[in-house]
């Protein structure tokens, strides 16, 4: 075996980590997703609440003015007939 | 069929088992303590949302081995664009290094952060983990052929650069 790979195997050798190691592994699993995580998706929530609002607002407005529309239409449908019975009165 | 308990596949025991593994590949790559402890918490993590993909004890080991690799060659790259302890700021040893040695083996470890990115992963896997060639070359998804160009020449670099330490074939034949 060469001198430079044994001493190699022994410097690279396997190290244990720190104390506590496995259970702060356990721990942290166990809690779920980190706080960036839940931030991150807390974040994420948000923004699409905020793009369903504005869509339904927008929604509604459209609706809104459809409705006028129709009632503009429909207000206009006597009072046209009235001007044109009036035009032949005055004729 | 049998539970993750019974096939040594349940994420307690996987932890206990490769924590030494994954703790060292990221260690020995980055020398940094705190920052291969975050790395190797982030691998295990990872295990824990996929273990529904894990199969068996050798599966684990395999899947663990790769993912600490990635880790730590990503943090490598994201620590690269700060200062990195150059070979050059590797302090001489004292003279009359012995086989054994810990300040051979500290020395060593310096020498193998200062090698680039891929022959570093590659020297690590083979002398942390043991791998075979082939088996390093699965786990950082190159051909075969270039694990052992790696191998061969960072021997040949680190031998050099021992020589000019004054460390060298002499000590340990007598």
């Amino acid at each position: 075996m060469d001198w430079l790979e044994d001493e190699l195997r022994r410097a690279l050798a396997r190290e244990d980590p720190p104390d506590g190691f496995a259970e702060r592994v356990m721990a942290r699993s166990a809690r779920g997703p980190s706080g960036a995580r839940r931030w991150l998706a807390a974040a994420a929530m948000v923004v699409v609440a905020a793009g369903a609002a504005g869509a339904w607002r927008q929604h509604q407005g459209y609706e809104a003015k459809r409705e006028m529309m129709l009632a503009l239409r429909l207000a206009s449908t006597p009072i046209n007939r009235i001007q044109s019975e009036v035009r032949g009165i005055t004729q | 069929m049998l539970t993750e308990v019974e096939t040594g596949c349940d994420f307690r025991s996987l932890v206990l088992r490769h924590q030494a593994t994954v703790f060292s590949i990221a260690l020995h790559f980055l020398r940094d303590r705190a920052t291969a402890e975050e790395v190797a918490q982030e691998v295990f993590f990872s295990l824990h949302r996929n273990l529904h993909q894990i199969e068996t004890p050798a599966h684990a080991a395999a899947w663990l081995r790769k993912v600490a690799v990635q880790r730590s060659i990503d943090e490598g790259r994201r620590r690269s664009r700060r200062p990195q302890v150059a070979l050059a700021d590797v302090a001489e040893p004292a003279a009359g290094i012995r086989p054994g040695d810990p300040l051979l083996s500290e020395l060593l470890r310096k020498l193998v952060a200062s090698l680039p990115e891929a022959p570093r992963m590659v020297m690590v896997l083979r002398y942390q983990e043991d791998l075979e060639p082939a088996e390093i070359a699965a786990a950082l998804e190159m051909p075969v052929a270039t694990v052992k160009s790696h191998l061969q020449r960072s021997l040949a670099l680190l031998r050099g650069k021992l020589a000019r330490r004054g460390v060298g074939e002499s000590e340990w034949t007598g």
